[in-house]
């Protein structure tokens, strides 16, 4: 059910990318790439390091060897403060959000990075500071009106529930306007109208603002809908990459996914 | 060179005491993982009421099983009424409660046993040994030594009991993760019950030996500060770091006093283990003996 | 029912975000600072206003700053103390060496000379958190009232550090009366509240809340964490080090290092906690209720005294006590402290006098 959208160059490779914590071999020698506009999966049993994949893009792990570039910047290692710059934003596995804040103020931090104010100007908040804080209130309640939050936005997060936690989550990171968005099983304990919602909330972020979209998803359903290609990681290897058809009748992933000794 | 080697083992010896409140500490983090900010306090009301009951006339071996009791009634009580309530709450509550702690425990001792410095003694004397004088040259306390030497055994026999015996495996657990401790039936309840009574005893230890040294009076209550940097370089979950960051404390702060200190006017004692601690954390976070923590995201 | 906001539409973003965006709220701040500047002069006598509001005030001031650092930013710190040591002793040294400077210049300049130590002694907490943080605050906390001590030039070589604040005047006028320092003291506090009302709701604010929620994430977004949490300890001792200051030359008169020890640390921790950690509302309740507390305790003591002759120093262990006590209670019942228990007060009055 993809929609024909123009799918650009190559944005995202990773070369030979290794990470072990210790004895623990997290990846082994991970190679591929995105390209921009596309929607790309990563599937794989538990435990294969997809996670541990996503960090490494985004610099919160460092990897032993191999390097990472994007835009054509070639580096060993990613540095989170300037992928953040550089638009690409994340979602985690076990919602990272704040729990101390509201809705509101969750998804205004995403633009901290677009508040140009100095300390000074916010205490006395006046001029530059005040007409930062309403622009991006702007921005943001845009990014609520997308994803139909607009009731609980002033709700404390840690009193929602997990769905809309979710939700919440990935408001974030929409409102930093990233060029590539990561997003760590996005649809993890929704019931069917939920990942419906949120299926729909990925698509028109990559229709409607053209962002490239990196997913990682266990639900073989939705990764072979949306998705334009993906990757099949098993243990820290790679077992398969191609187009959904291609990788659904790929031996190596069945056999990962039925357990097969190997 | 003499001088040097008197310094460093009066230092190293301090350093058993210091590592003794430290050891405290420990207990009580290994086995339910708070801070127990109290622990100076608890030495300091030890100390007072060993004293006090002594001074009421009962004799020396009443009175220490006496004052036994009353720590043990200290812990359990301090478990029930502080602890208990706080069960899911973030570290930092859980240690300003023990600060809190540390103040109602510090006003009541001097409410029950008065203000005024005590003597406390335990029929060792703050000499040279003799021989070791005659031998070596080195004038090394008896009191010091002897502090030492029951600071080894007392040490020995923790190290045993939570290694070897099935109530200390009962307490690591605890330690490691409550609601996995309790899924395999460990009794939760007691067994903070014999941490708290360990941990009062090993308070009731360091408040003799520092109070037979010092005098028992207020001021014994900073030595929880003190046993702060012991716990920052040698980790805040092991034994053996106690013993060895008491050891590091103690020698470099004579030494630092004695070596360093005239050339800035003296005093450096007061907080030159903490700035040490201070440059050893940036180092190495979790401490010599700690274990590193991964956070996971 | 008093205090329904219904009625209250907010029509633009600009009055959603205003610093008090319920109508009733802005009529009790504007209620609240017509009785401190107007009723209060006429009605308090000097010993209210020299023993209880002036120093409610200036540890208010302390307090703001440490639940800047500590329940905002999430940086435990242990040395408060410290930092109001430094600002007192800038300021006086600032206006002792400094001929001609203006009173206010030199306080904020006694201010950022405590943001500078706080930024030194705040260096470490890109690598440690928590009780280790904690600890290192404690070696600020320690060096800084040795050298003070030690190094005579502070006190302009006078014996065991002491020093004596000089008067303070501006543009001619001397702040000699206790009712004058009130007033100084009241609209230096009320300005920099405000600041930090400001500063909260804010990127600043929020980039501190959410280092303290969950840097890993915050750093994930783009928050530069080393420098969130300088800029907490910085601007968090400026405060400690204006509230210093002023502890100094409107409120003590005479200071020493020692003076500015671990025990003064603890209370403003304490002020914070019982008044709610991450509160600004919380500090100014929680300073409040530690410097009433004692003259409470005195109060009800008196009556029992009669007849008995007390040992002294009673009090002040009963006063431990009571302080352990209480701090223990709060954890346990409300751990979010006073603040808290006001916005349930402020709930409960949506509905009075309807039950539901």
């Amino acid at each position: 059910m993809t929609t024909q959208r123009k799918i650009g160059e190559v944005v995202l490779e990773l070369d030979r990318v290794s990470l072990s914590f210790g004895g623990v071999k997290a990846l082994t020698g991970i190679s591929f790439d995105v390209r921009e506009h596309e929607i790309r999966a990563i599937i794989g049993p538990n435990g294969a390091g997809k996670s541990s994949m996503l960090n490494v893009i985004n610099g919160v792990y460092h990897p032993q060897e191999g390097t990472i570039s994007f835009r054509g910047e070639v580096r060993h290692e990613m540095n989170p403060h300037r992928t953040a710059t550089q638009g690409i934003a994340r979602t985690f596995q076990n919602i990272a959000l704040f729990k101390g804040m509201s809705v509101l103020d969750n998804i205004m931090t995403g633009r901290n990075l677009k508040m140009r104010a100095s300390f000074l100007e916010q205490a006395i908040h006046v001029g530059r500071a005040r007409r930062e804080e309403l622009e991006n209130r702007h921005r943001v309640e845009e990014v609520i009106d997308f994803l139909e939050i607009q009731h609980i936005r002033k709700t404390p997060v840690g009193r929602l529930p997990y769905g809309l936690q979710k939700r919440v989550e990935l408001a974030r990171a929409l409102a930093a306007e990233p060029s590539l968005l990561l997003l760590d099983e996005p649809m993890a304990g929704m019931n069917v109208e939920e990942k419906q919602d949120m299926c729909r909330f990925v698509l028109d972020v990559n229709e409607q603002y053209g962002t490239t979209i990196v997913l990682i998803e266990h639900d073989m359903g939705v990764v072979m809908d949306i998705s334009d290609r993906v990757v099949v990681l098993d243990y820290g290897k790679k077992i398969g990459d191609g187009t959904p058809d291609e990788v659904r009748t790929n031996k190596a992933v069945i056999d990962a996914y039925l357990g097969v000794a190997h | 060179m003499e001088f040097f080697f008197e310094v460093l083992i009066g230092g190293l010896l301090s350093g058993v005491m210091y590592s003794l409140v430290a050891l405290g500490f420990v207990l009580i983090y290994k086995a339910s993982g708070v801070f127990n900010f109290a622990q100076g306090a608890m030495v300091f009301f030890a100390a007072a009421t060993f004293v006090g009951l002594h001074e009421m006339g009962l004799n020396f071996w009443l009175a220490l099983v006496a004052t036994l009791a009353a720590m043990i009634v200290l812990g359990l009580a301090t478990e029930r009424i502080v602890l208990r309530p706080l069960v899911n709450q973030p570290q930092i509550t859980l240690f300003m409660a023990t600060i809190g702690l540390s103040f109602l425990i510090e006003g009541m001792s001097q409410l029950f046993w008065g203000s005024q410095p005590h003597n406390l003694d335990l029929g060792i004397q703050d000499e040279p040994i003799e021989w070791i004088n005659a031998a070596i040259g080195l004038g090394i306390s008896k009191f010091d030594l002897a502090a030492a030497g029951i600071a080894a055994v007392l040490v020995a026999a923790l190290a045993v009991f939570f290694n070897r015996t099935r109530i200390g495996r009962a307490l690591r657990a605890v330690a490691d993760d409550h609601q996995a401790a309790l899924a395999v039936g460990i009794p939760l309840q007691q067994i903070w019950g014999i941490v708290w009574a360990v941990a009062g005893f090993v308070a009731l230890v360091s408040g003799l030996l520092w109070g037979a040294r010092n005098g028992v009076q207020f001021a014994l209550t900073f030595l929880a500060l003190k046993a702060l940097p012991v716990l920052i370089l040698g980790g805040f979950e092991s034994i053996p770091g106690a013993i060895v960051g008491g050891l590091i404390v103690g020698a470099s702060e004579k030494l630092a006093e004695v070596y360093i200190g005239p050339k800035v006017g003296g005093g450096i004692e007061g907080w030159f283990p903490y700035v040490l601690a201070l440059l050893f954390l940036l180092v190495r976070p979790e401490g010599l003996f700690g274990e590193k923590r991964i956070d996971r995201v | 029912m008093l205090y329904r906001e219904a009625g209250q539409f907010k029509a633009t973003y600009a009055e959603d975000q205003q610093i008090f965006p319920i109508r009733q709220d802005r009529i009790a701040v504007l209620l609240m600072l017509a009785v401190a500047y107007l009723l209060v002069p006429f009605f308090a006598n000097e010993y209210w206003l020299s023993a209880i509001l002036t120093p409610f005030l200036i540890f208010a001031l302390a307090t703001l700053g440490l639940n800047l650092l500590t329940g905002y930013a999430g940086q435990l710190s242990l040395g408060t103390a410290a930092f109001m040591a430094v600002g007192a002793f800038a300021a006086y040294n600032l206006l002792l060496r400094v001929p001609g400077i203006p009173l206010l210049v030199a306080f904020v300049l006694a201010g950022v000379c405590a943001a500078l130590v706080g930024i030194v002694f705040g260096l470490p907490s890109l690598r440690i958190k928590g009780f280790y943080l904690a600890v290192a605050t404690l070696a600020a906390q320690f060096f800084v009232v040795w050298a003070l001590t030690k190094f005579g030039w502070f006190s302009n070589y006078s014996s065991s550090g002491v020093i004596t604040a000089q008067k303070m005047s501006i543009l001619g006028y001397s702040f000699d009366s206790p009712l004058a320092k009130y007033l100084l003291v009241l609209t230096i506090v009320a300005v920099l509240a405000l600041a930090a009302k400001n500063m909260v709701r804010s990127s600043l604010g929020r980039a501190w809340m959410a280092v303290r929620d969950m840097d890993v994430a915050a750093e994930v977004i783009g928050i530069r964490i080393l420098h969130t949490k300088l800029m907490a300890f910085a601007i968090s001792s400026f405060y400690c080090g204006m509230a210093g200051a002023l502890y100094a030359f409107a409120y003590l008169g005479t200071v020493e290092p020692e003076g500015f020890n671990l025990d003064l640390s603890f209370r403003v921790l304490f002020m914070v906690i019982i008044g709610g950690v991450g509160s600004i509302l919380g500090s100014f309740l929680g300073a409040g209720f530690i410097v009433l507390l004692p003259i409470f305790l005195d109060t009800i003591a008196h009556p029992i005294e009669l007849g008995l002759t007390l040992p002294p120093g009673l009090m002040s262990n009963v006063e431990l006590v009571v302080f352990g006590g209480l701090i223990i209670f709060f954890l346990v019942v409300e751990p979010h402290g006073l603040a808290r228990l006001w916005q349930i007060c402020k709930e409960k009055l949506r509905l009075w006098p309807f039950p539901h």
